[in-house]
């Protein structure tokens, strides 16, 4: 009886598994053959196989290379994510680190505020965002990407709860030394704080990676697009190939899934604390 | 003699005050950056979203806006398509939350003491993850597609009908939750496995030794003390399905007969697409205050909970 349920169990579980990975697997296999042959397999096991010939494999992949400027979107896809990620761990561990560690006027006030904004949904204002974009007279720029998603409420109280764990007796002994507040913040709280960074840093790459209704809003020129809003561009761009917008989706997740994997750790880590307000 | 006493107190003084006043000056320093980008495009957005609320604020003619007291609101609330969107967007947070969280609890009791095939199971599970919005959304098109799409063959390999999916004013809004809920699952599967790998062995066998039958162990020790886990996912899913704009805006735009029309996609539609600025604000603050509510709620009970 024991064994009947267990071997229930695991059919089931072998089922499941199936039904969460088939669809990668259709997307990686289908940019690896012809286009016929993607929908001829359609009723077969061969729909998530591979082309049986590999001088078929990258076929797809030439012409979409020929056909749009590939390296440029992910060029542009690594530059915003890269800013994005960099920008967001300094900007906000600095503010992060005079939460924890300065005493000043107003700081309740403002540390309240700061927690009040963690409850403004940003996607309700992306217009008006964009009215204050369109003031500034950035419209259509590269900066206008990245600008919007580097403050982060949330990432300064993530921070300010990793740099008030570092002891005071560390800091002051390095004032003694004639350490400065900058120097102290660089070369003492931040390489303490690896696991801040880390999540910091892991989430607001995947956050800016696929970002997509802000960049497709405030860019009109395709030279500047990041992968993401050049996929709905193939995507509607005539003629249309299955395969090649497969690749162009199998290309955009690749750097995904070298992320997950390296930063596997900091993500939970992230979420579990995302939003619960209290440490 | 005391003329350099004198003179040393002095220079004391002042070096401690110019060091007082460094002293209260340096952590806006470090302040600074965040506090004005959050301020521009934070805080200063959602204060003109209300003020732009009252007005009839036209995208291309910014200058000659009007305030017009309370009419985008009572246009709002008799406007079909506002309306259609809250109903759309109240069956899919619901329909999300049961099929989601239940899934991913669902697999996380099964694997959670399946050691041998753990990792493979993990990663398949966890694959639609590492896929965002705007690639599953694209990705499913393509599947869902009813003449020539994988699904609809699978479906007549064992003997099913093909099936309308995303073309079908009945079907849309389903279909767009199966597909979020089949992206966003192993996430959070994740996170119960963790939630439930914090429970202790020994009160299990405590039940055990009293005679509770795994049912029973289930119920009230499994259940009970996941309970905090649960409410912080019921939550974030919550806040995250009120937004929901991508899905409907790459594999329906909308439609059919705006059967998948979402408020934050109307919102984009009537902001953006036709500029009305002033009668989207209004549209955001409802929502937008909606949301807020929940997200507070749900600060609270993370407070009491853990």
């Amino acid at each position: 009886m024991r064994r009947v349920t267990k071997g229930i169990k695991n059919v089931l579980l072998t089922l499941l598994a199936f039904l969460f990975v088939f669809p990668l697997i259709w997307m990686i296999s289908s940019s690896l053959k012809t286009e016929e042959s993607i929908y001829q397999d359609l009723d077969s096991i061969k729909s998530l196989l591979p082309s049986f010939q590999l001088s078929e494999w990258m076929a797809s992949y030439t012409e979409l290379f020929e056909r749009f400027d590939i390296f440029n979107y992910l060029f542009n896809s690594i530059l915003y994510a890269g800013i994005v990620t960099v920008g967001s761990i300094v900007i906000n561990g600095m503010a992060g680190y005079a939460f924890a560690k300065f005493r000043f006027f107003g700081k309740n006030v403002l540390f309240s505020l700061l927690l009040a904004l963690l409850i403004v949904p940003v996607e309700t204002i992306i217009i008006t965002q964009f009215t204050i974009i369109h003031n500034l007279g950035l419209v259509n720029s590269r900066l206008a990407v990245v600008i919007p998603m580097i403050a982060n409420a949330f990432f300064i109280y993530l921070f300010r709860n990793f740099f008030i764990a570092v002891p005071d007796s560390v800091i002051e002994s390095a004032k003694i030394e004639g350490a400065s507040n900058w120097s102290i913040f660089w070369r003492i709280m931040m390489p303490m704080s690896k696991p801040a960074i880390a999540t910091v840093g892991t989430l607001s790459f995947i956050a800016s990676w696929n970002d997509y209704i802000w960049p497709l809003m405030i860019l009109t020129d395709g030279e500047k697009f990041p992968l993401q809003v050049a996929i709905t561009n193939i995507n509607s761009t005539e003629p249309v190939f299955t395969n090649q917008i497969m690749a162009i989706l199998t290309i955009s997740t690749l750097p995904l899934i070298i992320v997950y994997i390296v930063a596997q750790k900091y993500l939970l880590q992230g979420l579990g604390t995302s939003g619960t307000g209290n440490k | 003699m005391e003329y350099s006493d004198k003179y040393a107190k002095r220079e004391k003084r002042k070096s401690f005050s110019l060091e007082t006043i460094r002293f209260h000056i340096q952590p806006f320093y470090f302040l600074l950056p965040a506090m004005v980008l959050l301020g521009i495009f934070l805080f200063l957005p959602a204060l003109l979203t209300i003020y732009y609320a009252f007005t009839d604020y036209y995208l291309l003619t910014p200058d000659q806006r009007e305030f017009v007291g309370f009419s985008n609101f009572t246009q709002l609330f008799s406007d079909p398509v506002f309306m259609k969107s809250l109903q759309n967007i109240s069956i899919f947070v619901v329909c999300i939350i049961i099929v989601q969280v239940g899934a991913a609890l669902g697999l996380a009791l099964l694997i959670n003491n399946n050691k041998k095939s753990n990792i493979f199971l993990k990663v398949a599970f966890f694959s639609p993850v590492v896929m965002s919005l705007v690639v599953i959304s694209v990705l499913w098109l393509y599947l869902l597609n009813p003449s020539d799409g994988l699904i609809n063959s699978m479906l007549q390999g064992i003997g099913i009908d093909a099936q309308p999916f995303l073309t079908s004013p009945n079907q849309a809004i389903f279909a767009i939750v199966f597909v979020s809920a089949w992206q966003g699952a192993g996430y959070q599967m994740l996170i119960f496995l963790a939630g439930l790998q914090n429970i202790s062995r020994e009160v299990y066998e405590a039940a055990k030794i009293d005679g509770a039958t795994k049912w029973k162990s289930f119920l009230h020790i499994t259940l009970p003390l996941l309970r905090p886990t649960t409410t912080l996912i019921v939550f974030t899913t919550l806040i995250a399905a009120f937004k929901l704009i991508i899905q409907p805006m790459i594999m329906t735009q909308g439609g059919p007969l705006n059967s998948t029309m979402t408020p934050i996609y109307y919102i984009y539609q009537t902001g953006f697409t036709d500029r009305l600025v002033g009668y989207s604000s209004a549209m955001t603050v409802v929502f937008g205050v909606l949301i807020a509510v929940v997200t507070f709620v749900q600060r609270k009970l993370a407070k009491e909970e853990i």
